[in-house]
């Protein structure tokens, strides 16, 4: 929340449109985005062929990649961004550097900034923001909304008494896992399906020694498919040394998803948040 | 062993010298005119000149381009002479501002601007500039430190000088790699990208402090020349020729953490130009200092302006980090220079 307040400040700071999602923009005709979640979203509501220009975190769907690449969410190029002729940039809370944001947005480009997500709430509030301000069919933005309203349902129903103790691992490199402590997407999914991080003692993303690792001993292993590929597969993740002294590496209790889906906060994940907690035992499996 | 690259072009005659210096300078004015020319979106030069541009092309030029043209032209230049400077101080061809730990201090005042400025909620007005100072700061509290290490150390030797340069840069690789540890996941994003180096976030109401600052440094370093000329005599021998050694010193090292740390503050770290430059105009020119400090200025702004271009250009509508252009050109070269001069 801290976090947030301080952007919105810098954004002020600078004299930049903060989160202007109440309004349809004045030409969404030639959208260039920065995000891969606000990619995702612009696929569901079926309007990507407006869509000319996406950054390199937007890889899903992969039809996205074909798009003109205008580089990382925080070293956008001011020249390069208006060279592909667009009428709107729309970007995540993250997107920079602010001096190139300024730049463009002095060069007369409308620039949206929309919130970070970081609950069920936020995502459906980041759908009707791309959809208002993109001007989407009232059709497929009503039925995006309709589904995540149903999954966010389901959500509600999560039981939090058990609360089964998760690690979620983003890669397992060399130096050991990187893990997911407080302040991070992966905090906020497990709060989604009432799990407990057993990394919730420090913030942010971490490598893991190998005997803390057995220390916070997860009954659960989340990890994403990239590192799943980086490991060798899923014989090569039990065998780390980090993970086979754990009770989730034991009863090989590995749950395995998409990076963007379980960490992006796009309109994927709650879908995964649902499955997630089905698997976790904290909803039921016959729901949803 | 700085002997034999000292001596190579050593023999250049002076109307050779003065032609090559007229065509340095012409390779300059060439390299800037492409760099303000080109870029991903086209802009007319001669209509712009007459007015006929449109507003968005006008925007595109006077905001977006020139200033970074002329921030790349700047850092690249300071980091030329500079390095020129210090290798005829050290008397070290492998000298350059890196080497006396000036680059890290910058960096690491940045990148602790970049990790704690948040805490500090400065006044909004003081927020553009709070990063570049933090850099200028870190360069100059390492050359005091320098400075006053090498004072309580008794003598005040070259040598001395340059094994406390390692040290420093060893200790600032430390803070920085601390400030790394200690960053959330996005204020680590911003370190990361901002210590591989872009002119992409030039302004002007950034860049003309830094201009300033940069000048200043850069003429009283090009004074230095006869002083660095006879330096090469030795240390003693100078002194007997008139050189006040000290103030030398300390010129030629205040000049370089001032100048080098108001680029780096803008641009972030940008290898290989400060020890590269200096070697390729003493292959063209010789190693009098008269000639090679101004040309270094010339071929170092030349070059960052070229490696610029290339960097917001290739991969256009994104752009690659300027230093993996300088650094992708520079690591093969000083592989090259360190197998020329080994001891035969």
């Amino acid at each position: 929340m801290h976090k947030l307040r301080f952007s919105v400040l810098v954004l002020l700071g600078l004299g930049l449109p903060a989160w202007a999602c109440d309004d349809a923009a004045e030409d969404a005709s030639r959208v260039v985005i920065a995000g891969g979640s606000l990619t995702e979203i612009a696929y569901e509501l079926g309007i990507e062929h407006r869509v000319v220009g996406v950054d390199r975190t937007s890889n899903y769907p992969p039809a996205a990649t074909e798009l003109p690449s205008i580089g990382y969410v925080r070293t956008l190029s001011a020249e390069g961004l208006l060279s592909l002729d667009p009428t709107l940039l729309m970007g995540e809370h993250d997107m920079g550097p602010d001096e190139v944001v300024t730049q463009v947005a002095n060069a007369g480009l409308q620039v949206v900034r929309v919130a970070q997500s970081l609950t069920a709430a936020d995502i459906r509030a980041k759908v009707d923001c791309v959809a208002t301000v993109m001007g989407a069919p009232t059709a497929a933005a009503d039925a995006l909304a309709a589904r995540l309203a149903g999954q966010a349902d389901a959500l509600n129903q999560v039981q939090t008494d058990r609360a089964p103790r998760v690690a979620v691992l983003l890669t397992l490199g060399e130096a050991g896992p990187v893990g997911g402590g407080a302040d991070t997407s992966a905090q906020n999914m497990l709060d989604m399906v009432g799990a407990q991080n057993v990394f919730g003692g420090f913030e942010g993303w971490k490598p893991i020694s190998l005997e803390a690792m057995a220390r916070s001993n997860p009954e659960y292993l989340v990890l994403t498919q990239r590192a799943v590929d980086g490991a060798g597969g899923i014989d090569k993740v039990l065998s780390h040394p980090g993970i086979r002294l754990t009770d989730a590496g034991r009863s090989q209790a590995l749950i395995v998803f998409d990076g963007m889906s379980l960490l992006g906060f796009g309109p994927r994940t709650l879908a995964t948040a649902v499955d997630l907690a089905m698997q976790l035992g904290t909803l039921p499996s016959a729901e949803g | 062993m700085n002997t034999e690259t000292l001596q190579a072009g050593a023999g250049v005659e002076l109307g050779v010298r003065t032609n090559r210096t007229w065509i340095l300078a012409l390779v300059f004015v060439g390299t800037l005119l492409v760099g303000f020319s080109l870029g991903a979106i086209h802009v007319p030069l001669p209509a712009l000149l007459s007015g006929e541009a449109s507003t968005l092309e006008r925007t595109v030029f006077t905001e977006i381009r020139a200033p970074r043209v002329l921030l790349a032209a700047f850092v690249g230049g300071i980091l030329g002479v500079a390095g020129a400077a210090l290798q005829g101080l050290f008397r070290n061809p492998l000298a350059d501002p890196g080497l006396i730990g000036v680059s890290a201090g910058a960096a690491l005042g940045a990148i602790s601007m970049i990790v704690i400025g948040d805490a500090l909620s400065l006044p909004e007005s003081v927020r553009p500039y709070a990063l570049p100072l933090a850099a200028v700061a870190g360069a100059l509290l390492v050359t005091v430190f320098l400075y006053a290490f090498a004072a309580w150390f008794g003598h005040f030797s070259i040598v001395t000088l340059l094994l406390v340069g390692i040290a420093i840069n060893a200790l600032a690789t430390v803070g920085i790699g601390a400030f790394q540890y200690l960053s959330d996941d996005a204020q680590l994003r911003t370190l990361v990208f901002w210590m591989m180096g872009s002119f992409g976030r030039a302004g002007w109401q950034t860049v003309l402090p830094a201009f300033a600052i940069i000048t200043v440094a850069g003429v009283f370093l090009l004074r230095q020349a006869r002083g660095l000329d006879l330096l090469q005599l030795g240390e003693a021998d100078a002194a007997f020729l008139g050189v006040d050694v000290a103030r030398l010193k300390r010129v030629v090292i205040l000049c370089t953490a001032a100048g080098v740390g108001a680029g780096v503050a803008l641009s972030g770290i940008i290898g290989f130009v400060g020890l590269v430059v200096p070697h390729l105009v003493r292959l063209l020119l010789g190693p009098v200092h008269k000639y090679l400090l101004p040309n270094a200025v010339l071929l170092g702004a030349a070059l960052m302006v070229a490696a610029d271009l290339v960097s917001r250009t290739v991969v256009s509508p994104a752009e690659i980090p300027v230093s993996l252009v300088t650094s992708a050109l520079g690591a093969p070269f000083f592989l090259w220079l360190i197998a020329r001069v080994r001891p035969v």
